[in-house]
């Protein structure tokens, strides 16, 4: 018996580093008290874009290019442009005070290259309680960028606008590839733009008989896609839906 | 959005705000992130990204109104560096007249006669600066209007008086297959929902989005009537849409215009044409009103601003400084301001937008950082979420990977072959198809997670692996639903392909049997059994085109609810997806797994010893397993703690049509050890029955 021959291995397989980014984040926030809630990708108009306060023929809409299913129902069908209509579902089911997280994949009609993909995956965090404010983001989402991507990973806010947000924000954090120095990577500005946020829209809140006066809340939504291309270093969205076992073998036995 | 610096210096002191990076820095607080800054000749270039709801930014003296804010510097106003032109001659309302037939829709249109000029080209600065923003040179009269648009961001047109028929404007909705040829030189035919302007004859211009080429401004033109206006954002932003255009125009109408700076823009270009082209200004301007845009009012508390910052150093002193810098006007009312908001700020409504505003100009990083305080006990997940954790989990440890692939497809070419398993699901008779796909070619959404696997099966295939193993947890679609409830168009999904022969290791025997349907089918049980145990699960052989007769099967639950197929791909849907080796696939609908697992409690086990014993039979081939194992067990055999098929045997000695079967049963009591004598009877009723009861010889 020549005992230095390699060892009989138990076939490997693995997880896709979408689902392990995906555990991650959850991972972080269901220690933070939020539930996990899940929600249709194919949605109507009214949960995808009225409730949160898109009105119909609004420039608003332009950014977020909707792949139809049905034009003629009371309220058309599409495909969801990202996670926020779970919100509408989840604070008309259950009101508030609410901590919920949503996973889901979403829909865009984007041609496919290196950064853009017509699937993508995104998270969206959504706080509803008394006295919840701006701080609270600040502090949520600067946890969350530094136990997913390291201690010292520094956040920042530039306002911006979303409809069913007010204020909204964009969160940057300090590239993780430069410590802040600027390099390719972050175009030179030592920031990366890693997701959007802002305090829910009392628009968004009546509508879901919450009195905003009573409650605030926080919402944020950033891509998994995104966060794995980031964090694995890869350099092309493809890859994440190829099927390819050379791409995927190695994530194996990653959680 | 292009902006050039020396541009901006004509309304705040750029320098004193550092320059490029100072401006930069302050364009970053305000929420207008510059993307790139380049330089021209002399002149810097900002790259602004503006968003939709800032039409008053996309211009520079909006822009330049953002930097003076967060920085602290006061606005310029250039304007004030040049004496009012001289007028001259008939004024403008004897010469012309304007008529708003849709108030509503045209809240204000201005008009302003320049006469007598000649064909000179724009000022020397005007033309620089449009050429560092990228903006095309055409006339002095075209350019003062793009110019005024880019310093102000209001549109406006410029007509060839003299083309104008009866010295007229009405403004109205067009008439059904009405024509008009837009500068661009396209014939454009209306519809009633579009809004024009006409002259005494004719549509002139489509408005808020483009002129009409008959009556533009050319080399040759005397007179120029220009126009500004207000138009309602949804009916610019339709027939934009409708029409496929997109214009510096309609891309500010359709975010909202401001109807108060319709007069100084159009003395602004009335002006840069006289510079230019000569000529002179008619006296007074004409102004048309349709229905009012009032002016909001709306009240910021001390309390809601404190509430929604977090930030209790913020009060009233800085709130309504800052409000002031942006072009509000306020006034204090104890614990709160009075605010109106300017026209120009139509994206201002309400009380957390003032918010928003004073918090832009004293910066997000100045509020303080926090956790929310605990609530009530959260870390729950939806209730199929666990169930796709263990699925996944189980796969991956049986040595599958987790695959995405997109869901668009052809129903026809894709998943024809698995009609049989569609309707069993019930989820798709007819494929759920999207209106307007990225590719006519799979202009569907899947219906099963099957054919997908099957391609990146092949696509591991070709690349050279030696065998591959992957799963997908997904959704599939179909149109029966109901469309006040979309979830009911979707259904959850686990599936997995394998093919290929087992990994080559230096241990492995060559002539390894290779995988076949039992595998798959085992995979299966192992998948569900959290939820479901093996044998709870009623099998039955499937007729499913995709898949080898007598090697695919569906299974169901006890209550008769299906719950997954398994099978081995037939040889044409191999030979579609150009796969040599077999393979074998199954899908599991993960809406029929009960929420919640199984109940469990713990089964008193008998500590005493188990006799087993053989039989052997020869059975035709269709009989299946599961009558065996039915009539086995109906016999009620004494002290039977379990039955096995352990082996089946076809070919020598075995006559066709028939299968040599080995069954293997143990016997243990709770009470007493059992003896030889005991099993051997029950045994040889088993062999009296098995013979009486079912078509089983015991003569090999």
């Amino acid at each position: 018996m020549d005992v230095t021959l390699p060892g009989r291995a138990t076939r490997t397989g693995g997880l896709h580093p979408l689902t392990i980014v995906r555990r991650q984040i959850e991972g972080i926030f269901l220690r933070m008290g939020y539930s996990i809630a899940d929600g249709p990708e194919v949605e109507n108009d009214f949960h995808n874009f009225e409730a949160l306060n898109f009105p119909p023929d609004h420039p608003a809409r332009d950014s977020q290019d909707t792949l139809l299913l049905d034009r003629k129902a009371v309220s058309p069908l599409l495909l969801r442009t990202h996670t926020s209509p779970v919100q509408i579902r989840e604070m008309r089911r259950h009101g508030a005070p609410l901590r919920i997280l949503v996973p889901g994949r979403v829909y865009r009609k984007d041609e496919v290259d290196a950064t853009h993909s017509p699937v993508f995956h995104q998270v969206e965090g959504l706080v509803v309680d008394k006295n919840i404010s701006m701080a609270d983001l600040k502090g949520t989402v600067s946890t969350f960028v530094e136990e997913l991507f390291g201690k010292g990973t520094r956040t920042r806010f530039i306002p911006t606008f979303f409809p069913f947000v007010e204020p909204g924000v964009d969160v940057s954090m300090s590239c993780i590839f430069c410590k802040g120095a600027g390099c390719g990577k972050c175009k030179g500005s030592g920031w990366i733009e890693i997701m959007g946020a802002g305090m829910v829209h009392p628009r968004v809140l009546q509508g879901v008989a919450i009195d905003p006066e009573e409650f605030t809340g926080f919402a944020f939504g950033l891509g998994i896609d995104r966060v794995a291309l980031l964090k694995y270093g890869f350099p092309d969205l493809r890859l994440l839906f190829e099927g390819d076992e050379r791409f995927l073998r190695q994530f194996a036995g990653r959680t | 959005m292009k902006f050039s610096l020396e541009w901006l210096s004509d309304y705040v002191d750029v320098a004193a705000v550092g320059g490029a990076d100072g401006a930069r820095r302050c364009l970053d607080q305000a929420g207008i992130p510059v993307e790139s800054v380049s330089t021209a000749g002399e002149d810097v270039i900002l790259d602004a990204e503006i968003t939709p709801n800032r039409p008053d930014a996309m211009g520079h003296r909006g822009l330049a109104r953002e930097i003076a804010a967060i920085s602290g510097q006061s606005m310029r106003d250039p304007a004030a560096r040049y004496a009012e032109p001289a007028t001259q001659g008939d004024a403008t309302e004897q010469l012309a007249s304007i008529v708003i037939q849709v108030p509503r829709l045209c809240r204000r249109f201005g008009a302003r006669l320049v006469r007598g000029i000649g064909p000179a080209p724009a000022p020397e600065r005007v033309r620089r600066r449009l050429a560092a923003i990228g903006a095309k040179s055409i006339s002095a009269g075209v350019d003062a209007t793009n110019y005024v648009l880019w310093a102000t961001s209001q549109p406006l047109h410029a007509f060839d008086f003299d083309k104008l028929a009866g010295g007229l404007l009405i403004i109205r909705k067009a008439q059904r297959g009405e024509k008009l040829v837009t500068l661009d030189g396209v014939q454009r035919v209306l519809e009633p929902s579009d809004v024009v302007v006409a002259d005494a004859e004719r549509a002139v211009s489509l408005a808020g989005i483009m002129g009409g080429m008959d009556t533009a401004v050319t080399a040759s033109t005397k007179n120029v009537l220009l126009e500004a206006a207000w138009w309602d954002p949804v009916t610019v932003r339709k027939t934009a849409r409708r029409l496929g255009m997109h214009t510096d125009a309609s891309h500010r109408f359709e975010r909202g215009a401001d109807p108060e700076a319709i007069p100084d823009a159009l003395a602004y270009a009335a002006r840069l044409i006289v510079e230019a082209a000569g000529g002179t200004m008619a006296p007074g301007f004409l102004d048309a009103h349709g229905a009012l845009l009032r002016v909001r009012k709306t009240a910021l508390r001390l309390a809601r601003l404190r509430l929604l910052s977090g930030d209790g150093r913020l009060n009233l002193d800085f709130a309504e400084d800052a409000l002031r810098r942006l072009g509000f006007s306020t006034e204090r009312r104890g614990k709160h301001l009075a605010v109106s908001i300017p026209l120009f700020r139509g994206d201002v409504r309400r009380e957390d937008d003032l918010v928003e505003e004073v918090l832009r100009v004293y910066g997000y990083d100045r509020l303080p950082s926090r956790l929310p305080p605990a609530a009530s006990p959260g870390g729950h997940k939806e209730p199929r979420r666990p169930i796709e954790e263990r699925l996944a989990d189980a796969a991956a440890a049986a040595g599958l990977f987790e695959t995405v692939n997109y869901p668009f497809v052809d129903r026809d070419a894709d998943e024809s072959a698995l009609g049989d398993w569609l309707r069993l699901t019930e989820t798709a008779l007819e494929p759920l198809a999207i209106l307007n796909p990225l590719d006519a070619s799979r202009h569907h959404l899947r219906a099963t997670l099957i054919p997908g696997l099957l391609g990146a099966v092949s696509r591991n295939l070709r690349h050279g692996a030696p065998s591959v193993g992957l799963f997908e947890i997904g959704r599939a679609f179909g149109s029966k639903g109901e469309s006040d409830r979309p979830e009911s168009y979707e259904s959850r999904r686990f599936a997995f392909a394998l093919a290929g022969e087992r990994r080559g290791h230096w241990s492995v025997p060559p002539q390894l049997r290779p995988a076949d349907v039992f595998d798959a089918k085992g995979l299966v049980e192992r998948l569900v059994a959290p939820w479901i145990p093996a044998d709870e699960i009623v099998w039955k052989p499937a007729e499913i085109q995709a898949f080898t007769p007598r090697a695919s099967a569906i299974a169901h639950t006890r209550a008769g609810e299906v719950l997954a197929v398994v099978g081995l791909l037939s040889e044409s849907e191999r030979e579609r997806h150009g796969l040599d080796a077999s393979v074998f696939a199954a899908e599991i609908l993960v809406d029929a797994l009960p929420v919640g697992g199984r109940p469990f409690v713990f089964e008193p086990f008998s500590s005493l010893p188990a006799i087993t014993a053989d039989l052997t039979f020869l059975q035709p081939r269709d009989l299946p397993w599961v009558k065996v194992e039915e009539c086995v067990r109906g016999l009620g055999l004494a002290d039977l703690e379990s039955l096995r098929c352990v082996d089946r045997y076809e070919g020598e000695k075995v006559p066709p049509g028939f299968v040599k079967t080995t069954i293997r049963l143990t016997f243990r009591s709770a009470e007493r050890t059992l003896s030889q004598d005991e099993v051997n009877r029950e045994m040889h009723r088993l062999a009296d029955e098995l013979g009486r009861r079912l078509d089983v010889r015991f003569d090999g």
